[in-house]
């Protein structure tokens, strides 16, 4: 993405963010586990799968359909090739993930708690769904092609997000244009390395971390520190 | 070059062809034949086309984090030091792209395997960065994560400027480099002072 994306001055609903990214938008009907009733949902299913255990690169198309019990004759009816089929189970499963964090979106809540609320929803969600987890954030990077394009999309809608925090009063000049960017990658380093040595359901426990990251830049780092034990606090008052 | 191991022809092969043509589609008969191998020499060596790969990637990454730390070292004070360590990187990186582009981003579509020595080599830059938090007067009540999310942050402006064909000019990132990680341990006032200041003097 280019380093010098402007922030957007027109603060927009994150719902038009998601359609000007051309994502998918949210549908609560595609809630994971998909259900695997076609012989296309068992395809999405266990490319998911498959991808998450053995990595993109090494996945054959044979190994896809062993795992969804369908034909190759089929898998062609159905799909272009293994990209194409990565790519429209990426697409239903961020579907359904972006529906959520757009979920926490209200014009009148005050942009840390929407912070809050954004990381808290995010890593929950990745946290509940280890395999999508490991499709968005590990394989579809990695992946190349029209899959990366999503998952570059979805970082966009997320960095929209947060360089509205450049509208609280800071020094705004000071705070180089790649801040939004940098937090994001900080953010996403943490989870990915959470995912990678298997503690994908305890991912949630790094909301402290992720909203100081997100706000330090646009709040300082008093008012991050405050951020970060408010988001735990309410974390530990919804698991209560 | 003159002998040259044929290991280390082999790795440096492995890092020019997998830069250019990708891991997936390389293959043991492009490393031989880059290297000026047999195949036969090639298996005594390496079990497959993985571990010649796992093996460059562990001696590129030895080579820069040498780097980092001989000018890390060579300072006084923690935003001096990891502003030396950083430009030290950036320059390196940026005066072998190849091996930035091998080191940072095919090395995420080389495998699991892959995958964790990656991440093992970010986890080597740690005690740069988490000098700073004796430096930061608020050092004992930040997230217990910080240097790994300031190493995140790091890496993620560097990559982003490789995959937009900017691998030459990565020096020209310091600035923000190092304002994503002060930022972190000092604040965002701070952060900024502390790149503005080290911007201007004793630079040769």
């Amino acid at each position: 993405m280019p380093p010098s994306s402007p922030a957007p001055t027109d603060p927009k609903d994150l719902g038009v963010l998601i359609e000007d990214e051309h994502l998918p938008a949210g549908r609560d009907d595609l809630l994971e586990p998909l259900a695997a009733h076609s012989q296309r949902e068992r395809l999405l299913v266990a490319i998911a799968e498959t991808t998450a255990e053995k990595g993109y690169g090494a996945t054959t198309i044979a190994d896809v359909c062993a795992a969804a019990g369908v034909s190759r004759a089929t898998f062609y009816e159905l799909f272009k090739d293994k990209d194409d089929c990565f790519h429209a189970a990426m697409e239903l499963s961020l579907a359904d993930a972006m529906g959520g964090i757009v979920a926490v979106y209200s014009p009148d809540k005050p942009w840390a708690k929407m912070v809050r609320d954004a990381a808290a929803t995010f890593l929950e969600l990745l946290a509940s769904r280890p395999t999508f987890a490991r499709m968005a954030m590990i394989e579809a990077p990695s992946a190349g092609g029209h899959s990366y394009e999503l998952y570059a999309s979805g970082k966009r809608v997320l960095q929209s997000l947060l360089e509205r925090g450049r509208d609280d009063p800071m020094e705004e000049e000071a705070i180089p244009s790649s801040a939004a960017r940098a937090a994001l990658a900080a953010a996403e380093s943490l989870i990915v390395g959470q995912i990678l040595s298997g503690n994908t359901e305890r991912l949630p426990e790094l909301l402290p971390d992720v909203v100081y990251i997100t706000t330090v830049p646009y709040l300082g780092q008093e008012e991050a520190l405050r951020q970060a034990r408010e988001a735990e606090r309410e974390r530990a008052a919804a698991d209560s | 070059m003159i002998a040259r191991s044929q290991r280390e022809r082999l790795l440096s092969a492995a890092i020019d062809v997998v830069a250019e043509k990708g891991y997936a589609a390389t293959t043991v008969a492009d490393l031989t034949k880059e290297a000026g191998i047999s195949r036969t020499t090639f298996y005594e060596m390496f079990e497959d086309k993985e571990a010649c790969f796992l093996a460059a990637y562990e001696a590129a990454v030895d080579v820069l984090t040498r780097r980092i730390a001989t000018a890390f070292e060579a300072e006084l004070g923690w935003p001096a030091r990891v502003r030396a360590g950083l430009d030290a990187l950036l320059s390196s990186l940026a005066a072998e792209p190849q091996l930035a582009r091998l080191a940072l981003v095919d090395v995420g579509s080389a495998g699991p395997a892959a995958q964790r020595r990656y991440r093992a080599a970010l986890q080597r830059m740690t005690p740069f960065f988490d000098e700073g938090r004796d430096y930061a007067p608020n050092g004992r009540a930040l997230p217990a994560n910080t240097s790994r999310m300031a190493i995140g942050a790091v890496i993620g402006l560097i990559v982003d400027e490789i995959e937009e064909g900017r691998t030459e000019r990565l020096p020209d990132l310091l600035p923000e480099v190092l304002f994503a990680t002060y930022l972190p341990y000092l604040g965002p006032e701070a952060a900024a002072r502390e790149v503005g200041e080290s911007a201007t003097p004793t630079k040769k």
